[in-house]
């Protein structure tokens, strides 16, 4: 989306960048503002562009045509109803045409694209996510709103479970081994790398076929037994059951690659001067660790860290679909080969709002977790 | 101690002896004469001999005492993936796979395990459709615009090469409009037998037309490559990729580049080829010849259709078909076979022999396979499978799917999808996958047979079909009559329409200006303690009112005075009542309906199937399922008050939810709606369903709906043997539960546990001197046993005489059960190697069999 334009000052003294008074205020609150103009202007064009592309400049309305005749035409073409048989072949015709005018009427094809175009960017902006085209939520609603937030349960589950599993292991791992670089560990880490490679799935397959086909100790996928049990609890047990095999995959198919970047990351940092002068000072390890490596590090393991949640809301689709999970990933993957616009618009507008939203406040998180840092005009030192 | 042990030993004998008690009895083998076919020196002979059979003592069966479905319970769970779902099967993870598998390395999997079962089915075609428009819009040339070239296509393809190869065995070749797995394959066998001798595999012979073609429409051949006016010939393949109709597409794509021509491969889904295919004007040039592919759940009974529906403008309403030119014989004959133009079954087979050569030479579409699909079943399971549909579309699924070894028990069945749609039995969701549990629920009067597609009767007693003397209607089961009559006079009582803004039927004297006549009179007569013998899952008791509702709904969400108005449904309503003429319910002990209508099919069986009122299978009392008037308020209210809509129009007009009533917002707004009901005793449509429902019954309905939803959470009912315990959309899981009171008993369907399609052998001499009588036999058997001849539909035969050519055709003799016989005079069959095609068809299962045998014939 938009760059950060957080300018970092390392000449600037806390005192300097604390600043006083109202002067502060009014300062963050123009920043501020001119921020949420800028991040509003590219959701928008972000969003217009999704409706575009969604509608592929309009040829998906010459596809449902299409499809809509094409229905129509099976229905009362092949259908072994003799009432249907019975008509002639100019009465099968107005039917079916009288059908196909009704049903292009509701899907609003009797209107252009362009004018549709805005209102889906309307409709979106203002959060009014409507009715899906095609989509039906779980529980039999079109209403994009509980398509979307039936399947976020699921998606939160798995990818919370999966990521932030993985984000604090390799965070915490990434600091061991740039303190034992060169250990019998750091090494291995080191040469499993390229395993990295290959995507959850693929792992997520070799689980299911050892841990489920042969083994038989864990299922081959869903979100819990079937039937589910009706006490809690036990749907719970259930449902950590099930998560085994797809958070094992997600963990397997990034822990080298997350590790060895974190290691990196925290390697280049404890080799700054401010660091070597610290430890010529005789302050201890923990110590700089803690105020002169991780401290400066926040910021990107922050950012790191709210992309990764945000991320969560588009789920996977290649993984979600190996296990069957009825995550948002497969509903988003749903929309796409369905042409649905609302759903897909629907999705993004969120994932944009979200991602604005995420980049607005990292800003303040910037300021307030590494000094060095400063918000507005006195910062911007260029 | 010693005690003990002399106690316990003596206990050990006792225990062993009554366990030897219980060991079925020695029977000595028996002896007994057998006439058997054996090779000696590799000439087949039949002999008479004396074998020793090791006598089998049966135990008695033990009479089912158990009503309704063989299982306890049925979970439905999703499973995308047919690779996975065979895996889950072998491990036991799921018992049933509903779904047909096509591909031909999973397929292999289910036929190597011994774990594994598997049921048959024919319901999917596929074929080439050719762009009929010679010349497009930008002036290049199309050929297969010359009905020659397309023609010519015939020989160009080796539709075995496809079935066998590419399919990987799971299809059949085929060449003819119509299905093989249809009523029609039989009765027209010779013709179908001539057009694949004719048009058999012969690419040198597909070279000389189309070059002959080509110079005929002015193209030259430059460098093996055919031009028109200096540029090279493209065709245009718009190939699906979803099956493996890619590799199809680009098999033909391949054989037309070495004849010369240019193709362009255009890869498309279906979505994005009915850009082209449907609704462009072919003249526009997006596709010369397209891979098509179609499904049928259903055994079809009558093709005659399928002239007119795939080879002349009388077929779909779009522009592809508008342009098509067929020659005016093959229009006049599939326009009168379409408008059933003939008087007898002969003059109709009759036709469809004239159409068969002038429709494959004229090719505008070119069939080439009926795809064969396999669904899989742990072996400890059976069910009786449809031999169109699968088991996903098997109507009688709840009734026969049980453990072999035992009653009860829990299945697990994976579907593809499911509840894709929301469940409402007005305008619900229509989807394979969902139809198979809501056939569990919804329960019918009349069920398809699995294997012949005829109606057999559940609710019902007996039916009589009136027909106007003339129409080509036949019947094959007792349970209906089947009596033509000069005239049919609608009887001026009968309903034959309804007035929304009075809430009262229509009278057929009221409707008509003068009385009118219809060509059929339905007369269903239900079992004589119906409605008493049914319940609503609930527990409330069925009842007229109940059919006389769903006939109210079928009129009154057509109407514009109605509160329930969708004018999604006013063309059907309209299409209908051009062929509806009335009905009545004549008697209520037992419960009697006469039904009066234009249209027919063609079995007298099918003909109960068509009056949504009767209580059919195919929906139920609503388009979509069964329901109780009482279950149908709650949304009616709902839909009154603009809160939802029972169909997809008015919901999106609305903005509002689709009704379901599984789950859902539309749900829980039900219920509220169920507690108004409740609290004001509403009758629905009181004008006319008043005279039915009292208000304490009314009260007493809605009171065991609301507990029936404290205990389910959800409003579908039915009268089938299952009913719905629990649905978990998310979860994607449906638990399906046996139903205690359903009436029959569970073994009243167990005959249809397995096709019973006659194995056929034949036998004869090798040898045949020119002018002999040659007798063959044909023997018919189904596991082991003679199949009764009575059970045989017909048992053809043609000869092919050493040139290839049909040389007699004509009709076995019976014998005796499981044997006929053929007598030919051979005295017109020139020398050299003939044979002896056998078609045999059986009425309990309506799949062809064909049986060759070779011989010699010698001067």
């Amino acid at each position: 989306m938009s760059d950060v334009s957080v300018t970092l000052d390392e000449e600037t003294t806390l005192e300097e960048a604390r600043g006083t008074g109202t002067s502060t205020v009014a300062r963050v609150a123009k920043y501020a503002a001119f921020r949420l103009v800028i991040l509003f202007f590219a959701v928008v064009v972000a969003i217009y562009l999704t409706v575009l592309i969604a509608n592929m400049g309009g040829y998906v309305d010459e596809i449902r045509r299409g499809e809509i005749r094409n229905a129509i035409s099976l229905q009362i073409y092949m259908s072994e109803d003799p009432e249907l048989k019975k008509l002639s072949s100019a009465e099968k015709k107005e039917l079916v045409d009288r059908r196909v005018t009704i049903e292009e009427k509701r899907r609003g094809l009797d209107q252009p694209f362009i004018i549709r175009s805005f209102a889906f960017l309307k409709n979106a902006l203002t959060l009014n996510l409507g009715f899906a085209e095609d989509m039906m939520s779980d529980s039999g609603s079109k209403q994009v709103r509980l398509i979307l937030l039936e399947r976020l349960p699921p998606t939160l589950i798995l990818w919370g479970a999966g990521n932030i599993l993985l984000f604090f292991f390799a965070l915490f791992t990434g600091l061991y081994l740039s303190r034992n670089y060169g250990s019998f560990l750091d090494k291995l880490i080191v040469a499993l790398v390229p395993t990295s490679s290959a995507p959850a799935w693929f792992y997520g397959l070799f689980l299911i076929i050892i841990f489920a086909g042969i083994l038989q100790v864990l299922p081959f996928g869903g979100l819990v037994d079937a039937p589910p049990p009706s006490n809690k609890l036990l749907y719970a047990l259930s449902v950590l059951k099930h998560l085994i095999l797809p958070t094992s995959a997600i963990f397997i198919s990034s822990i080298a690659i997350s590790t060895f970047n974190r290691r990196v990351f925290f390697l280049i940092y404890s080799q700054e001067d401010y660091v070597e002068m610290a430890k010529a000072k005789g302050v201890s390890d923990r110590t700089i660790e803690r105020r002169y490596i991780l401290r400066p590090t926040l910021p990107p393991i922050i950012t790191g860290f709210l992309l990764l949640v945000i991320a969560i809301w588009m789920g996977a689709t290649i993984l979600e679909t190996v296990f069957n999970w009825p995550g948002l990933g497969q509903a988003l993957f749903k929309a796409i080969g369905l042409f649905d616009t609302p759903v897909i618009v629907g999705s993004n507008v969120i994932y944009a709002y979200l991602l604005a939203a995420t980049v607005f406040f990292l800003d303040f998180i910037y300021a307030l977790v590494d000094p060095r840092v400063r918000i507005g005009e006195q910062g911007r030192k260029v | 101690m010693y005690k003990k042990l002399i106690t316990i030993f003596g206990l050990l004998i006792v225990a062993s002896l009554a366990l030897a008690a219980c060991q079925p009895e020695e029977v000595a083998p028996e002896k007994v004469i057998e006439t058997v076919i054996v090779e000696k020196e590799g000439e087949t002979i039949i002999e008479t001999v004396e074998v020793e059979k090791e006598v089998v003592v049966e135990p008695t069966p033990e009479p089912v005492t158990r009503q309704g479905a063989w299982l306890d319970t049925v979970v439905f769970v999703e499973e995308s993936s047919p690779d996975t779902a065979v895996t889950r099967l072998e491990t036991g993870d799921i018992d049933v796979y509903a779904f047909s598998i096509s591909d031909a390395p999973v397929a292999d999997r289910i036929y190597e395990s011994d774990q594994i079962d598997y049921y048959t089915s024919y319901g999917s075609y596929n074929e080439f459709t050719f762009n009929p428009v010679l010349e497009f819009e930008d002036g290049s040339l199309n050929p297969f615009g010359d009905p020659q070239f397309r023609e010519a296509m015939h020989w160009l393809v080796d539709r075995e090469y496809i079935a066998q190869e590419i399919a990987g065995g799971m299809a059949r070749a085929r060449w003819v409009p119509i299905n093989f797995a249809s009523a029609d394959t039989a009765r027209v066998a010779d013709v179908i037998a001539q057009m694949e001798i004719k048009y058999a595999y012969d690419k040198e012979k597909a070279q000389e037309q189309v070059t002959e073609r080509m110079e005929a429409l002015g193209a030259e051949m430059a460098d093996g490559v055919w031009t028109y006016n200096g540029e090279p010939v493209e065709i245009i393949g718009l190939i699906r990729t979803e099956d493996e109709r890619k590799e199809i597409g680009d098999y033909l794509a391949n054989q037309l580049e070495d004849l010369g021509f240019t193709v362009i491969r255009d890869y498309k889904t279906s979505a994005e080829s009915q850009t082209c295919w449907v609704s462009q004007q072919p003249s526009s040039g997006c596709f010369s010849y397209y891979t098509g592919g179609w499904v049928t759940t259903q055994i079809s009974r009558d093709e005659a259709d399928a002239f007119a529906t795939w080879y002349t403008p009388l077929g779909w309403g779009i522009p592809l078909w508008q342009a098509y030119d067929p020659s005016e014989e093959l229009y006049e004959i599939a326009d009168a076979l379409v408008n059933s133009q003939f008087d007898t079954m002969e003059e109709r087979n009759n036709m469809i022999r004239e159409a068969m050569p002038l429709a494959m030479a004229d090719n505008v579409r070119m069939f080439y396979f009926d795809g064969v699909g396999i669904a899989p079943i742990r072996s400890e399971l059976s069910v009786a499978a449809d031999l169109s549909g699968s088991v996903y579309g098997a109507a009688l699924w709840p009734h026969t799917l049980r453990f072999k070894d035992r009653v009860g028990g829990e299945a697990t069945v994976a579907m593809p999808s499911m509840l894709t749609e929301p469940w409402n039995p007005v305008d619900g969701s229509n989807w394979v996958y969902d139809m198979m549990p809501m056939r569990g629920a919804k329960g019918a009067a009349v069920y398809p047979d699995p294997f012949t597609g005829l109606y057999i009767p559940c609710r019902l007693e007996s039916a009589t079909v009136y027909a106007q003397e003339g129409l080509p209607i036949g019947k094959t089961m007792d349970w209906v009559s089947l009596e033509f009559v000069d005239e049919i006079t609608v009887p001026a009582d009968a309903w034959a329409d309804w007035d929304a803004e009075n809430q009262v039927f229509i009278t057929a004297e009221e409707r008509f200006e003068e009385l009118p006549t219809a060509k059929t009179k339905v007369v269903m007569v239900y079992e004589e303690d119906f409605p008493e013998n049914t319940t609503w899952h609930d527990g409330s008791p069925f009842s007229v009112a109940d059919m006389v509702m769903g006939m109210i709904m079928s009129f009154d969400t057509a109407k514009e005075a109605s509160s329930v108005f969708s004018e999604a449904y006013v063309p059907g309503l309209e299409s209908f009542l051009s062929t509806f003429k009335g009905w009545r319910i004549t008697s209520t002990d037992p419960v009697t309906v006469e039904y009066y209508t234009d249209a027919y099919s063609l079995d007298a069986e099918n003909n109960i199937n068509n009056f949504r009122a009767a209580f059919p299978n195919e929906g139920g009392l609503y388009a979509q399922g069964s329901a109780a008037w009482h279950n149908i308020v709650p949304a009616w209210l709902g839909e009154a008050n603009g809160e939802m809509a029972f169909g997809p129009d008015k919901a999106d007009k609305l903005e509002v939810d689709r009704t379901n009533y599984l789950a859902g917002p539309t749900l829980e707004a039900m219920k509220g709606y169920l507690e108004t009901a409740l609290a004001d005793a509403v009758i629905p449509y009181e004008p006319t369903l008043g005279d039915y429902i009292t208000e304490e019954e009314a009260v007493a309905r809605y009171e065991n709906l609301q507990a029936f939803v404290g205990r389910t959470g959800h409003m579908y009912l039915g009268t089938g043997a299952f009913y719905i315990q629990k649905a978990f959309p998310v979860e994607g899981t449906l638990i399906l539960q046996r139903y205690p009171d359903y009436p029959d008993m569970a073994d009243r369907y167990s005959r249809f546990a397995e096709a019973p399609i006659p194995e056929v052998l034949l036998d004869g001499p090798g040898e045949v001197a020119a002018g002999d009588e040659a007798v063959f036999d044909v023997f018919l058997d189904f596991k082991g046993e003679p199949y009764p001849n009575e059970d045989m539909d017909m048992v053809t035969y043609l000869v092919f005489d050493a040139t290839g050519a049909l040389a007699m055709k004509g009709d076995a003799e019976p014998v005796e059960d499981g044997q006929f016989q053929v007598t030919l005079d051979t005295s017109d069959l020139p020398a050299g190697s003939s044979k002896l095609a056998v078609i045999s068809v059986s009425k309990r299962a309506l799949i062809p069999v064909f049986e060759v045998f070779e011989f010699v014939v010698t001067e």
